[in-house]
């Protein structure tokens, strides 16, 4: 097997100056191994967690009934629930009784399959105001188990603040990337079907994924509305890769969408597949896991970055490694983390942050409202396969486009999907017992249709994270402090979105069952961002347009953190294009001499 | 495995997984039921999801012993004492005497705190789970077509 030539180095040389020192193996981390290492540069990648054996924790076609426990984790392990991140006070695990406590995606379906791809809550404390922060340590981060969901901005969102007046652009425009989503897109394989809509502009897909026939039904009658839904635009090669021998084209299997994620045979994006292993392969990258990196080191003369210190997560023991260059890609909060952890006479802000930006302007999406309806001419139909695929429909913004609403800014989408699915969740809600009761269930098994809104939340400078100075991790080193809250506009918004989604639904001709008004705990959505933003003027950003830092020339933070506004669409895509140019562009300042 | 799948392969893996039976039928020791327990929680189930003309219902697919199980290994002491305590009148019940107090039970409210209707949600959740999961609940009864290679025209329909 393929794989098995690419185990992590524990030992690696620590003498030598590495041509970049990436932290963080995710969607971010992964990509910046890669195009660094095609550039012929000398790579040390840290990760703070292991490599798993993943096909070995993820079995995706095992059945319920294959597992002890049909899935479920081991009853001394608990998933917090929505009520507990919203009373509990924080740390959320401190005192629990339970071995290990994790965060709300273990309550999902499959949870056993998941369990070690996860932080426990226990080790990865953070106070402040609660916050549902759902964190992945192992190589690849949270791609081992991402939505896919993989969606360009478009100039809606880069100038959204040219066009509204609310905060500040980004320093980039759609032309400045679309070249890199377009790399992205054949590089890694992406499916959807072109829409030609100016606000989620088309990708180069792949095989789109196909409807169940309630949801062509909602397709039409969204149409006199001038609104569409779209399949899933997913983050997987449903044709295959011809260049990429570690991932398999898409079956339809659906396990992906069964649990809290994942693939095993790799056709959905994942960060070690698609880009650190054929990094590896290039010779040129040297992979240390178990490394927690606690500090980027400073030159005392020249107050550049020097390199980092980690931390061995199994033994303890600290080590400094030195590069020319450091590249952060930790994710949105714990890049923040580590940067304003990094004290030091020449940046007593922390490194980069003389702005005093860093940890602050955080954005994510909302979430919680939504419907879920009942469409009359499935029930009682012969059953379909109607969950084969990576995901469902998306409906694209349509708010705030050519109109101006009067109660809010931006934008909201949709996540939604029809039809049958392994588990007939509906059976709790559905009344009584026995034979009636087992036909309903049967019945109706085909019929429901969902979706959920994921809208805009408006950066603040108020909104935002630093370091608790008393608390620690398991590891000594200290946490976060969460300062999230969601105001006016994200409430607004809130109400348009249970309103619309049930218009829409009604409009269809769609029985309502229930419709939720409610926004979930802030961090629900794992799309955070924003907390060390790119602009153009150092005193009210951390980074330039190639998410290098004003202050540390030779600091480049590629990660969600340097998102300016949050935008409606899912980040992971953006991510990787804006990593790709600012690596393009690090490498080639290098060989040029100029950083 | 990656591009290593071959379509023959591929058919055999579908097609194995569709007709595997699932759980094994090996007799071994209750973990927590009494035997008393254990033969009246078999009925109560069956009564919840019966047998009927399209499939077998939760006896036949051992949803008992799921419970049994999840009972058994419960973090919280609680959940296996709600559900002994809640369970006691039907165990010296008979037949018919169940069956008047399922019905009895099942249309008290949701808000209901009482013991009898605690119990009633306790059996319903676990009966739902336990069938729904199993191999006869997911194959006889919702004849569920997923969780296979797709290997040739995929399953819905492409919009236009």
């Amino acid at each position: 097997m393929p794989t098995d030539t690419h185990e992590p180095n524990l030992n690696p040389d620590l003498t030598k100056t590495y041509d970049a020192i990436v932290v963080g193996s995710g969607a971010a981390g992964g990509m910046a191994a890669h195009v660094l290492t095609s550039h012929g540069m000398q790579v040390l990648l840290l990760e703070a967690g292991k490599k798993l054996n993943i096909e070995k924790e993820l079995k995706s076609m095992q059945w319920p009934y294959d597992h002890p426990r049909r899935g479920d984790m081991p009853p001394d392990s608990h998933a917090l629930s929505l009520n507990e991140y919203n009373i509990r006070p924080l740390p959320y695990a401190k005192g629990s009784r339970y071995k290990h406590v994790y965060s709300y995606v273990q309550g999902w379906s499959g949870s056993d399959y998941s369990k070690n791809i996860v932080v426990d809550e226990k080790d990865n404390p953070y106070t402040g105001e609660k916050y549902a922060w759902v964190r992945a340590r192992l190589l690849g981060g949270k791609t081992a188990i991402w939505g896919r969901l993989a969606l360009r901005l478009s100039d809606y969102d880069f100038k959204a603040a040219s066009r509204d007046g609310y905060g500040e652009d980004w320093p980039i425009s759609y032309s400045d990337i679309e070249q890199y989503y377009d790399r992205v897109d054949n590089y890694l394989g992406i499916s959807g079907m072109k829409e030609g809509l100016p606000q989620l502009p088309d990708s180069l897909f792949q095989r789109p994924n196909r409807f169940t026939s309630a949801e062509m039904m909602f397709r039409e009658s969204l149409k006199s509305m001038g609104r569409v839904i779209t399949p899933y635009r997913a983050g997987v090669t449903t044709d295959g890769l011809k260049h990429n021998r570690y991932r398999s084209k898409c079956f339809g299997r659906g396990a992906c969408g069964r649990r809290s994620g994942g693939c095993d045979i790799h056709a959905a994006f994942d960060s070690p597949t698609g880009l650190i292993y054929p990094a590896m392969d290039t010779g040129n990258l040297t992979l240390r896991t178990n490394a927690t990196v606690y500090q980027v080191d400073v030159d005392k003369n020249t107050g550049r970055a020097s390199g980092v210190s980690f931390i061995d997560t199994e033994t303890g023991k600290t080590y400094q490694a030195k590069g020319k260059a450091v590249v952060l890609g930790a994710s949105t909060l714990e890049s923040a983390r580590l940067m304003l952890l990094s004290k030091s006479s020449q940046h007593p802000g922390g490194i980069g942050n003389s702005s005093g930006h860093v940890g602050h302007n955080f954005c994510e999406h909302i979430m919680g409202p939504g419907v879920t309806g009942l469409v009359k001419d499935q029930i009682g139909k012969a059953p379909t396969l109607d969950d084969g695929k990576p995901g469902g429909f998306y409906l694209p913004r349509f708010r705030n486009l050519k109109e101006k609403n009067k109660n809010f800014l931006r934008g909201y989408g949709f996540e939604g999907g029809a039809g049958s699915r392994m588990f007939p969740s509906h059976a709790f809600e559905t009344p009584g017992y026995g034979k009636d009761f087992k036909k309903q269930v049967r019945d109706y098994s085909g019929a429901f249709i969902e979706m959920g809104g994921f809208g805009e939340l408006l950066p603040r400078y108020d909104n935002y994270v630093d370091i608790d100075p008393n608390v620690k991790d398991r590891w000594g080193v200290p946490v976060l402090r969460m300062h999230i809250k969601f105001g006016e506009n994200e409430k607004n918004m809130a109400k348009d979105m249970a309103e619309q989604a049930k218009e829409m639904f009604e409009h269809a001709g769609i029985q309502i069952i229930g419709v939720d008004e409610n926004l979930l705990t802030p961090g629900w959505s794992i799309h955070e961002l924003g907390t060390a933003r790119m602009g153009n003027d150092p005193r009210k950003s951390v980074l330039n347009q190639f998410q290098q830092s004003h202050d540390v020339p030779n600091l480049l933070v590629v990660d969600g953190s340097s998102h300016v506004s949050a935008s409606c669409q899912n980040p992971t895509w953006t991510i990787m294009a804006l990593a790709w140019r600012s690596c393009d562009h690090l490498a080639e300042a290098m060989k040029k001499g100029e950083v | 495995m990656a591009n290593g799948i071959d379509r023959r392969e591929l058919i055999k893996i579908g097609v194995g997984a569709v007709v595997s039976t699932g759980v094994a039928g090996a007799v071994e020791a209750h973990k927590f039921f009494t035997d008393a327990e254990y033969t009246a929680v078999d009925e109560l189930t069956e009564m919840m999801i019966p047998t009927d003309d399209h499939s077998p219902g939760a006896k036949a697919a051992k949803v008992v012993d799921y419970i049994d199980r999840v009972l058994g290994e419960a973090f919280e002491p609680e959940e296996r004492n709600d559900f002994r305590a809640g369970l006691k009148p039907y165990v010296e019940a008979t037949p018919e005497q169940r069956e008047a107090m399922l019905k009895k039970a099942s249309v008290l409210k949701p808000a209901n705190r009482s013991m009898e209707a605690k119990f009633f949600r306790l059996l319903k959740e676990h009966t739902i789970k336990g069938y729904y999961t199993s191999s006869i609940g997911i194959h006889d009864d919702l004849q569920y077509k997923g969780n296979v290679y797709q290997t040739g025209e995929y399953a819905g329909f492409l919009p236009s």
